[in-house]
């Protein structure tokens, strides 16, 4: 029985120490590891040209990302990508009650990429509690602009009036994001 | 200093999870998926088990404590295979580990997404304080003391996380953070009749980041909240014929609550969550009882109130354990 209990032991092990890229949680890294970016070229970082992009939002219009960022009077424009879980629930109140307020001049989408349609974005944004809060929902169901601008839930991408990434990293407690509104020119 | 005090709170509050609800604080929204204790029973040396979770989920609690459905036309499941071995080192000592392996099962109406790996690990530490005095007859005041376990864990970030090399939150099957918790079982059996009192708190630890999904970041330090949690349950036994097989039934509450993240020390005031549930039981043992079988069901109320920042979820459990006396 002994060797049953050594066989089962030595199975947990190999199962344990089998797997990925466990070390970057067992021994977290505080380096900073950021590729360099090419400014000036079209990409999702950090001072790269926006990926321009067409979807439907959930009333029906169609939301064109280059127009929408040379509108007159608009300092930006926030891009949140949500799946409507508890998380995402949790960023798009406080971006609503923290940040949304002080920034009148910059407009806020939250992204759906997990529904298939229109319908179903908006049906959605209605059952969480976002109709009318202010947040246009952009329906991606071919999560096109997810992987235009490598985002997952959380994501929360700043571009500004000229069309500049600012901003793309998750959204954590707003402070960031706050932050770089406040400094677009 | 925070880290020392959370330290010292998690000595003091030490809890345990024999098979209890607890178990189920596994899932989360994305993935996330985490092991449990196992105690041994008294007179064995090593001990098996085998189980398999099957966690649904039915929307969630918002910030208000609002009961908000998950999207329509979604389906987001998450299955877990828990294997675990206690060992006895002496008389009155214990230890023990658990290792889960996630599935995440996730459809939505214009997406599916099926992943999986292993989960995060924990490693158990027990020690049989004080024994239960009389489990058939009380026949004076001492016969009223219960068992009291108490006991450390240690959860090890052996799941995938938000901070490997993922490249979407569907991926996750673990938080990516060590976690110290202290541990108190206190049970007290006068045939047929049992009750326990668990009680957990635990302080994870302080990490750096520097990568969120694949993607480097500006590194920052992030430490999830510290966890309270708590499960009383009532139970009964019904001996099956003369030969000493039983049938335990059991009842259960479960509360947890996981306070504030902080990054870079700053608190975020909106992460914290709670969540309530009942739960319910069925264990068979067999006359020798080195074999046990169990199913069990926790249940989070669908109701406003029951829980706040947190999934609503039914966890179905199926068990298997096999005791080395």
């Amino acid at each position: 029985m002994g060797s049953v209990k050594n066989s089962l032991l030595v199975l947990l092990l190999v199962l344990i120490a089998g797997c990925g890229d466990m070390m970057d949680d067992l021994a977290p890294s505080s380096s900073d590891m950021r590729p360099s970016v090419q400014c000036g070229v079209t990409g999702p970082g950090i001072c790269q040209n926006a990926p321009d992009f067409t979807l439907i939002d959930t009333l029906g219009n169609t939301v064109m990302l280059s127009s929408v960022v040379s509108t007159t009077g608009l300092r930006g424009s926030v891009l949140y990508f949500t799946m409507w879980c508890p998380v995402c629930d949790m960023h798009m109140s406080h971006m609503r009650a923290n940040v949304m307020l002080a920034f009148p001049d910059v407009r806020f989408f939250a992204v759906d990429y997990v529904s298939g349609s229109v319908a179903d974005a908006r049906s959605a944004e209605i059952s969480a509690g976002y109709d009318g809060s202010g947040i246009t929902v952009l329906a991606d169901t071919q999560q096109t602009v997810l992987g235009l601008y490598q985002a997952t839930m959380g994501t929360t991408v700043v571009i500004d009036a000229n069309g500049v990434v600012r901003m793309n990293e998750d959204y954590k407690d707003g402070a960031k994001l706050s932050a770089v509104l406040s400094a677009l020119p | 200093m925070h880290v020392f005090r959370s330290m010292i709170m998690a000595a003091l509050f030490m809890g345990a999870a024999l098979f209890s609800p607890l178990a189920a604080w596994a899932g989360s929204c994305c993935g996330g998926g985490g092991g449990t204790a196992l105690i041994l029973p008294s007179f064995y040396n090593g001990m098996i088990d085998v189980s398999f979770d099957f966690e649904k989920y039915r929307g969630f609690w918002n910030q208000d404590g609002k009961v908000t459905p998950d999207p329509p036309g979604s389906d987001l499941r998450q299955y877990r295979l828990n294997v675990g071995y206690a060992h006895r080192f002496a008389k009155r000592w214990q230890t023990s580990i658990m290792v889960p392996y996630v599935w995440n099962d996730n459809v939505y109406s214009g997406f599916s997404s099926q992943t999986h790996g292993i989960g995060d690990t924990t490693i158990n530490l027990w020690y049989e304080a004080i024994d239960d005095k009389s489990a058939w007859k009380i026949r004076d005041l001492a016969d009223m003391i219960p068992s009291v376990t108490i006991g450390a864990a240690l959860l090890m970030p052996t799941g995938i996380s938000p901070y490997d090399n993922v490249t979407s939150s569907f991926d996750i099957t673990g938080r990516g953070f060590y976690r110290l918790d202290g541990n108190m079982l206190i049970t007290k059996t006068v045939n047929p009749w049992s009750a326990s009192l668990s009680l957990g708190y635990g302080a994870y630890l302080e990490r750096s980041v520097n990568r969120e999904y694949g993607r480097y970041v500006e590194p920052y330090q992030k430490k999830l909240g510290d966890r309270t949690s708590a499960s009383l349950s009532l139970g009964y036994v019904y001996f099956i014929g003369t030969g000493g097989d039983k049938l335990t039934g059991t009842g259960s509450y479960s509360y947890l609550r996981e306070a504030d993240t902080t990054y870079d020390g700053t608190r975020d005031p909106n992460s914290g969550f709670r969540k309530e549930a009942v739960g319910a039981s069925l264990a068979y043992a067999s006359t020798d009882h080195d074999w046990s079988t169990r199913i069990s069901w926790s249940h989070a109320v669908r109701q406003d109130g029951w829980g706040d920042n947190f999934p609503i979820t039914d966890i179905y459990t199926l068990g298997v354990s096999y005791g080395f006396r």
